[in-house]
């Protein structure tokens, strides 16, 4: 101590001055400063090695592939845009944008408005309804995989599938193959992907109004507002922030979805409930035509991203 | 909420939960009752037996078991492979200071956005130049290294509450960077370090694209599960077994912790409130 006291006076510096994070440098904590970015760098690299390999590299290699003609194992030809040329004049491929697009906005659609609307219900009475929550909120934990698969026995074409059969009581006769026919396979998919989606908008939802101040909502009781003008004025616009946040991940989630495609229609009939995360998995790895279906997870990483630009303005600012 | 309770409320959101269930109870009835019973649907009550045949005879039509231990294996290591490392890159990037922190920080918190799709077609090439194929590093690696991207984000996040005050009073009795993680901050971050390998768990267990592309010889159970389910197949009883057995153990993980999971699915895909 007595040894340090006169060092610590006679470099002011180390006393008072602070780094740039604003941390006060003490002389006792210089074995810390000098072994900080050698310790920092003994963290984190085996963090970059693995993201490197398995996020930064993927994403160039797609963009770079996506300039080549690619077939299999012959060599790869260098076709500059031809690749994205051949995607916008493929009908298939335009008829899978119109896919993606009713396939997103369909569940977030209904998986967010029914969210919300149960969350505002539940809030009527929270204790009573925890069991309830509960059991919706379980379909979010069970995979895509499984969901479909329990799906496809709700929807067989025959009688033996629940919906025909509650359908075949009021229409003698009635069987429908719902994934079979163009026309229903998506709409059906679409309910799956918001059956089993439900569960995160409900309770992203549900603490959103469960978190508008008491005071505010005793207020509006004392003042002699009805339940329904409570939900319309204070609820509704209270709970937005919950809503947005749920909206964003509904809207990524559909975005990447190929679990519940794959098992439920495989893109069939007639390639009519591909989305673009489908597309590029068939073209590139059951056609082989690596470049053409990197061109189209290029075309998914643009409608992501810009979806994502609010989240992502605001990590970055947060990071600190 | 204020006032009395609304029974009206309870009861309609009643109906709607037990309407939401029925494809759970579905296949649970399916898996149980004999198929002559259930050829016209599994919810008719002509005849109605229990029978755990299908349960029996399952393990020797498919490789379930073979699967399920594979699973476990697969999960086990990739969750153990996020919990060891995440906790120290967040504590580095959040107590330390090296050269181009924040824009690695920037980066890596910022991936959460990217679908899988992107990973697909350059690893499928690196794995066959490097003759990974059908190796189970060709799924870890990108198990772990994708898992950082919201991993890290919900560990920095705990570390910001954590009291500055422990870190300076370690840093002042002589600790340098390394012990400090090991003695102050690793025993008082459990929560999220436990929080994150829920998910990744969870995550891991139910992947379907990568291990279905890059594994050949030994598959996890929603691969098996997707090879035995095509439309047109018969045994629906069998195939509910093997669901079953599938979605179990994350939906009895989910089930225990699903408080963690609805705060931690929040950053992994969306925005901090």
């Amino acid at each position: 101590m007595s040894r340090s006291l006169p060092q610590m006076v006679a470099d002011p510096a180390d006393v008072s001055s602070r780094d740039g994070g604003g941390r006060l440098r003490l002389p006792a904590t210089r074995g810390w400063r000098i072994k900080e970015t050698p310790a920092a760098w003994l963290l984190i690299t085996p963090v970059i090695i693995l993201f490197g390999i398995s996020v930064v590299y993927p994403l160039f290699d797609t963009l770079r592939l996506s300039f080549f003609d690619i077939k299999g194992l012959a060599p790869a030809k260098w076709v500059g845009f031809g690749n994205y040329v051949t995607l916008f004049n493929d009908a298939t491929f335009r008829n899978t944008l119109l896919t993606t697009l009713i396939f997103t906005l369909g569940t977030t659609v209904i998986s967010v408005s029914l969210g919300w609307a149960l969350a505002m219900l539940c809030a009527f009475a929270p204790v009573h309804t925890t069991p309830f929550r509960g059991m919706m909120f379980v379909t979010f934990g069970i995979s895509e995989a499984v969901s479909g698969y329990m799906w496809l026995n709700i929807l067989r074409p025959d009688k033996a599938g629940l919906l025909n059969a509650i359908i075949g009581n009021f229409i003698p006769g009635f069987a429908h193959s719902w994934l079979g026919d163009p026309n229903t396979a998506l709409w059906s998919l679409i309910f799956v992907a918001s059956w089993s989606g439900v569960g995160l908008p409900l309770m992203l939802c549900f603490a959103a109004v469960q978190s508008i101040p008491r005071t505010v909502l005793e207020a509006a009781y004392m003042d002699g507002a009805k339940p329904t003008s409570i939900m319309r004025h204070i609820m509704m616009p209270l709970s937005l922030p919950g809503v947005r946040v749920a909206i964003f991940i509904n809207l990524l989630g559909a975005l990447r979805a190929f679990d519940i495609i794959y098992v439920m229609t495989g893109g069939g009939p007639v390639r009519a409930t591909e989305t673009v995360g489908y597309f590029m998995y068939r073209e590139s790895m059951t056609q082989f035509k690596l470049g053409y279906g990197a061109a189209a997870t290029v075309v998914l990483l643009v409608a992501v991203l810009v979806i994502s630009i609010p989240a992502i303005i605001q990590r970055t600012a947060g990071a600190k | 909420m204020i006032g009395r309770i609304h029974w009206w409320t309870v009861v309609l959101v009643g109906v709607i939960a037990t309407i939401w269930v029925i494809p759970v109870l579905g296949i649970v009835v399916t898996s149980l009752r004999p198929p002559s019973e259930v050829a016209l649907g599994w919810w008719r009550l002509d005849t109605f037996s229990i029978t755990f045949d299908a349960w029996i005879r399952v393990w020797d039509e498919y490789p379930l078991a073979q699967a399920f231990w594979f699973t476990a294996m697969l999960a086990a290591l990739a969750t153990l492979g996020t919990m060891l490392l995440t906790p120290a890159a967040a504590y580095a990037f959040h107590f330390l200071n090296f050269p181009f922190r924040r824009l690695l920080l920037i980066l890596i918190i910022n991936a959460f956005v990217l679908p899988q799709q992107v990973v697909v077609i350059p690893l499928f090439t690196l794995w066959r130049d490097l003759k990974l194929i059908d190796n189970i590093a060709a799924v870890l690696i990108p198990y772990v290294g994708m898992s950082f991207a919201w991993s890290i984000f919900l560990v920095k996040n705990f570390l910001e509450d954590f009291p500055k005050e422990l870190i300076e009073a370690a840093k002042i009795d002589g600790c340098g960077p390394l012990s400090t993680l090991r003695h102050i901050v690793l025993p008082n971050a459990t929560s999220p370090i436990f929080a994150v390998g829920v998910l990744q768990f969870l995550w891991t267990w139910n992947a379907l694209l990568l291990p279905m592309l890059y594994l050949r010889s030994m598959q996890p159970l929603p691969v098996l599960l997707t090879k035995v389910s095509g439309t047109y197949e018969s045994n629906w009883d069998l195939r509910s077994v093997a669901a079953i057995v599938t979605t179990i153990v994350p939906l009895i993980v989910f089930v225990i912790f699903q408080r963690q999971f609805a705060a931690g699915s929040q950053t992994r895909t969306g925005a901090k409130e």
